[in-house]
């Protein structure tokens, strides 16, 4: 098909159009054809919907297991995988208190793969909130929220929030007693914020008890509202990687010297200079043509980063289906508003929590983490320094390191106090 | 508004018009902006109830008979302990003033088993993390014989009713 043949007139007639309809048809789904070469690959991931999230090509340095872990994408495809039973169980599933517990046990004997679904969004809950956690515990240890990336970490740090928040509110469903007793406690915590507390607890329970009302509520937040934010969030924060360069890596990750290319005076100085041509990007943020000028580094993210991100799919959903089927979710009684269990605990990642509230429920459950919150978003504005970027507990970042595995040990110690060594009526007891 | 439509549409660019579109346009941003927090205060007033499907706060609990001298004996779904020593009653709360527990009844007064705070026979904290003693409410002898207790008032601890 070179562009000196005559162009072909197109065939009329009805029966041409029927002869090639499922050509036509398949042809104005998918604009290019299968791809062969990296050429093709690289024109269907641009055109692509669902693959134009990634870039054409990625830097090596973000392929390494070793420096991400791979805990973004695990976090990603749990969030993928609690959406999607999340929807299945809504089709059962009623927010009423004189419904919502018999609904649990329908799921665990009536319907169809009802238990494994109850399982599998349980494990993945509480998967994610530790792999959200632990992304952002790498993100922080590899400085990777420095400049240009201050704006995606707090983003991410909103999102970790929203986690919580998402888990804090998907437990009082199930309408148990662990639920109920709980989301009481928890609301009660807002109660003791400064000027707004009672508020916030009064519009959470939509009255003065947890009841009817703030089952609803919370039945809203959790499979509306709060959803739908962090939907959005997540498009923000992948946007966002792709306009901050991808994700971070060490200054010379970018230039190996001996690779530089230098032109020879003689042919710099026999032709015209090249012409350049500014795309979009180009015109907003200088020219992005590098092609030449600096080492490439990069691989195609077709295959590369597609066969990284499958095998992160497979293992992450292999892993909650073998631990859905070896464990079941808990149950625990239907609620009984005249007894909390004793001792009535939280789940293990609210436990550092609860255990801080004995002490002070301002402090522990105010307080502290708010000056831990707060402190996670001016991180990136207070630590200015460039250095120890894209390294595992790089040197230059001691100080920084250190404050923040404090923070995350302090925690550690009250959810293991609270795990084990906590007995009837929160005594301190040993656990053998 | 009068506005002359043939004078302001028209593209001027003299120091008067451009100033003028200069205010439109802030006008209309603060118009916008106004919207848009009236929408967000509108949809706080929208989900706070006004009436909430709760129990009543004053309720009737039964006649004193009902409640020998030197019992103390919680009413569960109300949250209440009615504590009668010969001839005098009261009637205390046994939601945790820490984080809204519900407290047992112990050899010494009150225990919580959410974070271990514990009471005396009076209510008054004796350990763990609660802020305040569990509170006393208003009883009164209804014309009826029966005693009514009223949630929304509470009184002095260690001020009983005498029958």
């Amino acid at each position: 098909m070179s562009p000196a043949t005559e162009p072909i007139p197109p065939k009329s007639g009805l029966l041409n159009a029927l002869k090639e309809f499922p050509k036509n048809v398949w042809n104005s789904v998918f604009r290019n054809p299968i791809p062969s070469n990296d050429l093709e690959k690289s024109a269907t991931s641009f055109t692509n919907f669902f693959l134009h999230i990634h870039p054409v090509k990625v830097h090596k340095h973000s392929l390494k297991p070793s420096y991400t872990l791979g805990l973004g994408l695990i976090s990603f495809f749990l969030f993928v995988i609690l959406i999607l039973t999340g929807i299945l169980l809504m089709f059962y599933y009623v927010p009423s208190t004189t419904q919502a517990y018999d609904r649990m046990l329908d799921l665990r004997g009536t319907v169809a793969f009802g238990m494994i679904l109850r399982n599998m969004h349980r494990w993945s809950a509480h998967g994610m909130v530790a792999v959200v956690f632990l992304h952002l515990a790498r993100v922080f240890f590899t400085g990777a929220y420095k400049k240009p990336r201050e704006f995606n970490w707090v983003i991410g740090v909103v999102l970790f929030l929203l986690t919580l928040f998402m888990s804090f509110t998907g437990y009082l469903l199930p309408w148990d007693q662990l639920a109920f007793w709980a989301i009481t406690v928890g609301t009660a915590i807002a109660g003791y914020a400064p000027v707004v507390g009672k508020d916030i607890q009064f519009l959470l329970m939509g009255g003065t008890s947890v009841g009817q009302e703030a089952l609803l509520r919370f039945y809203v937040l959790h499979v509306a509202v709060l959803p739908a934010i962090l939907s959005l969030g997540i498009a923000i924060h992948f946007w966002r990687i792709r306009k901050d360069g991808g994700l971070s890596r060490t200054a010379d990750a970018d230039a190996t010297p001996a690779l530089e290319f230098t032109e020879p005076a003689s042919v710099k100085s026999a032709g015209p200079e090249p012409r350049k041509t500014y795309g979009l990007q180009g015109l907003v943020r200088g020219p992005i043509t590098k092609a030449g000028q600096v080492p490439d580094n990069t691989v195609f993210a077709w295959p590369d980063l597609l066969r990284a991100e499958l095998f992160t799919f497979v293992i992450t959903l292999s892993a909650i289906l073998v631990l859905s089927l070896l464990f079941n979710a808990p149950l625990e009684e239907p609620v009984n508003i005249l007894h909390p269990p004793n001792p009535a605990k939280a789940p293990w990642y609210f436990l550092g929590l609860q255990e801080m509230v004995s002490y002070s429920a301002f402090w522990g459950g105010i307080g502290i983490p708010t000056i831990f919150v707060i402190l996670l978003f001016i991180t990136p504005y207070i630590d200015r320094a460039q250095t120890g970027v894209g390294k595992w507990f790089a040197k230059e970042r001691l100080l920084a390191n250190t404050i923040f595995l404090t923070f995350v040990l302090a925690n550690l110690v009250f959810v293991i106090i609270g795990t084990f060594f906590r007995g009837p009526n929160w005594a301190f007891v040993m656990p053998w | 508004m009068a506005v002359n439509l043939k004078r302001s549409s028209r593209a001027g660019t003299s120091p008067e018009s451009m100033q003028r579109r200069r205010m439109l346009g802030w006008l209309t941003g603060l118009g916008l902006f106004g919207s848009g927090i009236l929408s967000a205060i509108s949809n706080f007033v929208f989900i706070k109830p006004r009436a909430t499907y709760g129990q009543p706060q004053r309720f009737s609990i039964g006649k004193p008979e009902d409640f020998p001298p030197g019992s103390r004996a919680t009413l569960g779904v109300r949250s209440l302990c009615v504590v009668r020593e010969g001839n005098r009653i009261a009637a205390l709360s046994t939601t945790c003033t820490h984080l809204g527990c519900i407290v047992g009844v112990s050899d010494t007064g009150f225990a919580c088993p959410c974070h271990g705070s514990r009471f005396d026979q009076d209510g008054t904290v004796t350990g763990g993390p609660a802020p305040r003693p569990l509170p006393w409410y208003k009883l009164t002898l209804a014309p009826n014989g029966e005693l009514e207790v009223d949630k929304d008032t509470e009184i002095t601890p260690g001020s009983y009713l005498s029958l």
